[in-house]
């Protein structure tokens, strides 16, 4: 009964989950979805999810997606998870439920709007809409600002003022990591002014290496690839 | 230590922490923050909710926010929550987090969408934008035929074939009760099509009435308010500002 992880490392939600596994010494057997190449789309993997998003996983006979939901639910039911990645105690897993929700309709939508109507574009045969960009763009930045002035406590290394990591630190970090495919220029011209974000970016990095690295060399890869 | 609640009733999220409330016997302090007359924006109630959104909680010193966080811990920190609304086991509850989740970037993005850029730009001091309202009715439709076809799918009577509601269903249906302001063939319209999402939405309700229709009222007076003004502003001028005035004094 190995866990399988439908995947392809393109995905910010999807790294999270293969680090988590990872980190946490959780066995599974990665199935590549092709996402360039619309697998998402296929009747097949309909079967594993009607939503035709990744990732999604299947254990034994139970079926999962939404990576906030299997991030909870690895964390919840392999032994050998430390407890700071989804802790007992009801208040500070309450506040890690309000990061993980805040994600979604703030963070979530910069750096996929800004990647996917640019370099990304030709990848998934869109057009480059610079307008989009800009728009993302701004998501980004109040977000990034939100981590800044509020999720991110002057002394702690992650989130919600803590001193180990999380699954909302995975989870927003693989996301911010997204924006590498654009460049170093623009990284650093959009994460720039939040000393406080890269700090937190490098400490997660730290936390999970050599994992965090080995699943973003996919990000690396396929930068160089569109450049030539 | 009673348990305060910071709420406007013209909030989706609001009236599911309160509708849970109100079933679950959860002793509550309800504290209005109008949104209208942006109150969401002041620097006291930033103290309470830096994101300035609605609902909040604080419980002692406790403070949470984010709609779904609130009833997960409400679900999991009072006595006397039936398991039905957060069960304890794994595999249901993971679940439930899979539809809550799916929730943000798909329904949710449709009923407020549509309401905030047509029937209550005036109230909220906006400009009608009818196509930021058609690309809400887009995610509406969708996400309505996916919960037709996949989140309802087996003989359950609520989400996830379950045959009691879980915080998914009651976080899901008031965010689709914001159709209502638009009037019936209008809500008519975009729900017509799915027949198990209106029976859903019915078990919902009578799941938990009183508390639903009570927690709704202020919705349905508003569409009533709304209804008129339209057709007084359609005879003469100056509706806008009289249209605010109104709702002001009455919701």
């Amino acid at each position: 009964m190995k866990l399988k992880v439908y995947a392809d490392r393109l995905s910010q939600p999807v790294r999270a989950v293969i680090i988590f596994c990872e980190v946490n010494g959780i066995e599974y057997e990665e199935i590549k979805v092709d996402l360039a190449n619309r697998e998402h789309l296929t009747p097949e993997f309909s079967e594993i999810n009607p939503m035709q998003q990744l990732p999604a996983i299947v254990h034994g006979t139970f079926k999962l997606f939404e990576s906030h939901a299997i991030l909870i639910y690895l964390a919840s039911s392999f032994p050998g998870v430390a407890d700071h990645w989804y802790p007992d105690d009801v208040y500070k897993r309450s506040k890690i439920h309000s990061v993980l929700d805040w994600h979604h309709s703030n963070l979530r939508r910069g750096p996929i709007t800004i990647v996917q109507n640019s370099i990304l574009a030709p990848v998934f045969r869109r057009p480059l809409n610079p307008e989009a960009v800009a728009e993302g763009e701004k998501i980004l930045s109040a977000a990034l600002s939100k981590i800044e002035s509020f999720w991110l406590d002057d002394n702690r290394p992650f989130l919600l003022g803590e001193n180990q990591p999380s699954i909302a630190d995975l989870s927003l970090v693989c996301d911010i990591m997204q924006v590498k495919l654009v460049g170093e220029t623009d990284w650093n011209r959009l994460l720039g002014p939040y000393k406080k974000v890269q700090q937190w970016i490098e400490n997660t990095r730290n936390a999970t290496n050599p994992h965090f690295d080995e699943l973003h060399k996919v990000l690396k890869e396929l930068k160089e690839k569109l450049q030539n | 230590m009673k348990l305060k609640l910071y709420a406007d009733r013209m909030s989706q999220p609001v009236r599911a922490v309160i509708i849970f409330c109100k079933k679950n016997g959860i002793d509550f302090e309800e504290i209005r923050v109008d949104i209208a007359k942006r109150q969401h924006l002041t620097t006291e109630y930033a103290e309470i909710n830096p994101m300035k959104q609605l609902p909040a909680i604080v419980d002692g010193r406790f403070k949470l926010f984010e709609s779904h966080a609130i009833l997960v811990y409400l679900a999991s920190s009072f006595p006397g929550v039936a398991d039905h609304w957060y069960p304890a086991d794994v595999f249901k509850r993971s679940k439930i987090h899979s539809v809550l989740d799916w929730h943000h970037s798909n329904l949710r993005r449709g009923p407020t969408t549509i309401v905030r850029n047509t029937v209550l730009a005036p109230v909220l001091g906006r400009p009608l934008n009818p196509e930021a309202a058609a690309e809400g009715e887009k995610f509406l439709s969708a996400s309505l035929s996916k919960i037709e076809s996949i989140w309802l799918k087996g003989n359950g009577r609520f989400l996830l074939g379950g045959n009691q509601p879980s915080i998914a269903d009651l976080s899901l249906v008031c965010d689709i009760m914001q159709l209502e302001l638009l009037g019936e063939t209008e809500r008519n319209r975009f729900l017509g099509p799915y027949k198990e999402v209106q029976q859903w939405i019915e078990n919902t309700r009578n799941a938990t009435n009183p508390h639903f229709d009570e927690v709704h009222k202020i919705l349905m007076k508003a569409r009533e308010k709304l209804q008129n003004l339209r057709l007084k502003g359609a005879n003469n001028e100056g509706g806008e500002s009289d249209m605010k005035r109104t709702l002001h004094s009455r919701i």
